[in-house]
């Protein structure tokens, strides 16, 4: 009745990774994935374009509280209206194209956590010791290139959209501090948490700390605009913790309620970085928005498909303890499907795909450019990885 | 019995080697302020002069869902032994009969500028009282971020725990409401600060929140763990430590107030010293309480407060140790009293008092570039207040 069938045509790769599936659920948080990607790419790439994932107009659907699965089926699709990918040019790595503007991103970091307390300065460093995947940063920079081509053809990237990157890269870091001593996580990135080292206390102030010199780095880049964008990107981490801490009753509600979560704790800080770069790269507003949208697509795909491996992977794998989420007695896309219908994984998997081929149409929108192809590849990315 | 009761460093137990020595845990979150009658005077006439007392931000946060859902969740904490609690008591307690000193600087010094000579007619329709709403938003953001670190002071250790603490669990979710509570706090902060539309406020109120880190980080690297009742920095990084978390916030807030009104360099300097020198005198006066009646009378004090930093500063490090060892009880406990008096024999308080009224002496000096005008004198007033001693 809910027309879940077609699900099984689109998910491709996807379905016959998680069928299998391997043993017990673990968490999210791996250590690296840009090696992960690159043996779904082949298969992904052509999938992408593929005409049967009828992108949606998800504009507003994690604003809106009645958005249900349901809803979100019999929502009609909308035309393609992006250029076809340059398939010629495809990057074997999208990654490469903006690893270069990422070279120093972690000595940058540290520089903007210099202080006279050692201790403290130590703990604040731990996380950026170059083992995350830097997936922010990386959108971000690509984003700030894929903008200033369709502006003014420009490619290179502006040091205010360089800090950006660093910015978005220290808030993220800040949040996890903080996460881990809410959820009392014992390891991450398969190192012992900062909590679990230097006790509750100090952690907290380490993730205080992170967080006011990434704004301080933020109020020098001197714009306003992009100042309040970020801000807005604290104010969601916080109330996506506090909607984690409660749940609804009714299934429809249910389900809005873990959207709009996964919005403000993953999606937000990717899509309002992404906008902040492009406000600094162009003043068109509509340019802006697609730079949001992009963001926020990518976003709640990327964290839809980390709830589903912390349903199906491996602890070795991710470097956090197995079905984290659901020891935690949070509500995730594959739980709460599960609850619903007996296959939740592969319907959280259909539904991150079409929060990405949202995505793409988005930032289809853009001037054709190698990092507007490495954007939409990075989608493909999100949904193939597997740690 | 007064006689064993315990020192405390706010929030924190203070332990003796791994025995816990205190089992009542008590919280002085707004420690020993001038309490009494001249200061409450003197901030009830202050209040008068910057008109009606907040931008609402406050209010706005008491009302949101999120705080409600933590007042319902703190309920919980209720008879267990966590931090928090007492924070959320002190915090309705103390915002239900003053305006928080923080603020209530921020407005007057604000007031006190009055518009800046380059200032046009356009900018100062939204004023009220002689004061920007802007300006009355920041003090309200200085305040959001005072408490939010109140709360995130109460963090506690988990693995420290002893029995006596009651359970884990309790105290874990404890933490998590502490946590969320004060990220809210700061997170309303950005979100006002953001919408000042003013790039170099948002940098100095974030760099005040760096400040304010380090030096609670500081604050809790002197609770004793290695077997040593009291750490040996002298008075001058006491001093350096204690500005950052005393002293910074409300320096670069009035620095920022100052600046949000297009206040030329020398003003805003003027006002950072002001806010520097008034919070440090206000510090010193607080550490000086338990002191002032030559004996002890039950309340307990920090050996790490100003007076004993001094007294070990002059007698030196040997000497103050052997006294500590004097006042030990058994059972790791230590006679306060005891204590109190060598402390009362030596040139510690009496120090202290001087470098209070120093600090006064500083605060007033840069008060001296603004015209003379019920705000300033309001200003003036705080100052006498906290560094008159009997």
């Amino acid at each position: 009745m809910m027309g879940w069938g077609c699900r099984l045509r689109c998910c491709g790769r996807h379905g016959a990774a998680l069928a299998g599936l391997r043993g017990p659920p673990s968490g999210r948080g791996g250590g690296g994935w840009s090696g992960a990607a690159g043996g779904g790419r082949a298969a992904a790439a052509g999938k992408i374009c593929c005409p049967f994932l009828r992108p949606l107009v998800f504009r507003d659907s994690v604003s809106a509280p009645l958005w249900a699965p349901s809803r979100l089926l019999y929502s009609s699709g909308a035309a393609c209206c992006y250029s076809k990918t340059n398939s010629e040019t495809k990057y074997k790595d999208p990654f490469k194209l903006g690893s270069r503007d990422l070279k120093n991103l972690y000595e940058d970091i540290k520089k903007e956590l210099l202080m006279t307390t050692q201790e403290l300065q130590e703990m604040c460093e731990y996380y950026f010791d170059g083992k995350g995947k830097a997936l922010r940063p990386m959108l971000v920079v690509l984003m700030a290139r894929a903008c200033n081509i369709h502006y003014n053809n420009c490619r290179e990237v502006q040091p205010a959209q360089r800090s950006i990157a660093v910015i978005a890269e220290m808030i993220h870091t800040a949040s996890l501090v903080h996460d881990d001593v809410i959820d009392g996580s014992d390891s991450r990135r398969g190192k012992k948490t900062v909590s679990r080292i230097w006790g509750e206390r100090k952690a907290v102030l380490a993730g205080d700390y992170i967080l006011s010199a990434a704004s301080v780095a933020l109020a020098r880049i001197g714009n306003a605009t992009v100042i309040s964008a970020l801000c807005q990107v604290i104010e969601d981490l916080v109330r996506g913790e506090f909607l984690q801490l409660g749940s609804k009753e009714n299934e429809n509600e249910r389900f809005a309620h873990y959207l709009e979560k996964t919005f403000k704790k993953t999606a937000s800080l990717i899509a309002n970085s992404c906008k902040a770069v492009s406000i600094l790269s162009c003043p068109d507003p509509a340019v802006h928005e697609i730079a949001y949208q992009y963001g926020k697509n990518i976003g709640i795909a990327f964290q839809l498909i980390d709830d589903v491996l912390d349903f199906t992977s491996c602890a070795a794998q991710l470097g956090k303890p197995t079905a984290a989420d659901l020891k935690l007695g949070l509500a995730t896309g594959p739980v709460l499907f599960a609850c619903q219908q007996s296959d939740g994984v592969h319907q959280t998997t259909y539904l991150a795909q079409r929060y990405c081929s949202e995505a793409i149409r988005e930032i289809s929108k853009l001037q054709p450019s190698p990092e507007r192809d490495a954007l939409i590849q990075l989608t493909e990315a999100v949904l193939t990885r597997d740690k | 019995m007064a006689l064993m009761k315990c020192v405390m460093w706010p929030l924190g137990v203070f332990r003796l080697g791994t025995t816990v020595f205190c089992s009542k845990r008590e919280l002085s979150l707004f420690p020993g302020s001038p309490t009494n009658i001249q200061w409450s005077k003197v901030v009830s006439d202050a209040e008068k002069i910057v008109g009606y007392p907040t931008s609402f931000m406050s209010l706005r946060c008491l009302l949101s869902d999120e705080l409600s859902n933590i007042a319902m969740q703190v309920r919980k904490l209720v008879g267990t032994k966590h931090p928090l609690l007492n924070t959320a008591r002190a915090f309705v307690y103390d915002s239900r009969n003053n305006l928080q000193m923080r603020s209530l600087v921020v407005l007057l010094i604000s007031k006190a500028a009055g518009p800046s000579k380059s200032a046009d007619d356009t900018v100062q329709h939204d004023m009220v009282s002689g004061i920007h709403a802007s300006q009355r938003n920041l003090a309200e953001i200085t305040e959001l971020i005072h408490t939010a670190f109140l709360v995130h002071r109460g963090i506690v250790n988990i693995e420290e725990l002893k029995s006596c603490d009651g359970p884990v669990k309790d105290m874990q979710f404890g933490n998590k409401m502490a946590i969320l509570s004060g990220d809210f706090l700061l997170a309303n902060a950005c979100t006002g600060l953001a919408q000042l539309q003013n790039t170099k406020v948002v940098e100095l109120v974030s760099s005040a929140i760096g400040d304010l880190v380090q030096g609670i980080y500081y604050e809790n690297s002197y609770l004793p763990e290695k077997n040593a009742f009291t750490d040996d920095i002298g008075i001058s990084n006491w001093m350096e430590h204690i500005f950052l978390s005393h002293g910074a916030l409300l320096a670069k807030s009035c620095q920022a107030a100052m600046e949000l009104a297009n206040h030329d360099p020398e003003v805003q300097s003027m006002a950072y010293q002001y806010g520097k020198h008034m919070s440090l005198s206000y510090k010193l006066n607080s550490d000086l309480q338990p002191f002032m009646n030559g004996k002890y009378c039950g309340t307990s004090f920090s050996l790490n407060c100003a007076p004993v930093v001094l007294h070990q500063d002059v007698i030196g490090r040997e000497a103050w140790m052997e006294q500590v060892k004097q006042a030990q009880l058994k059972g790791n406990l230590v006679d306060l009293a005891k204590l109190q008096e060598a402390v009362n024999a030596g040139k510690g308080v009496t120090a202290a008092i001087d470098l209070c009224r120093y600090h006064g002496n500083k605060a007033l000096e840069n008060l001296h570039c603004f015209p003379p005008s019920k705000a300033r004198s309001a200003l003036e007033n705080m100052v006498y207040t906290v560094t008159r001693f009997p």
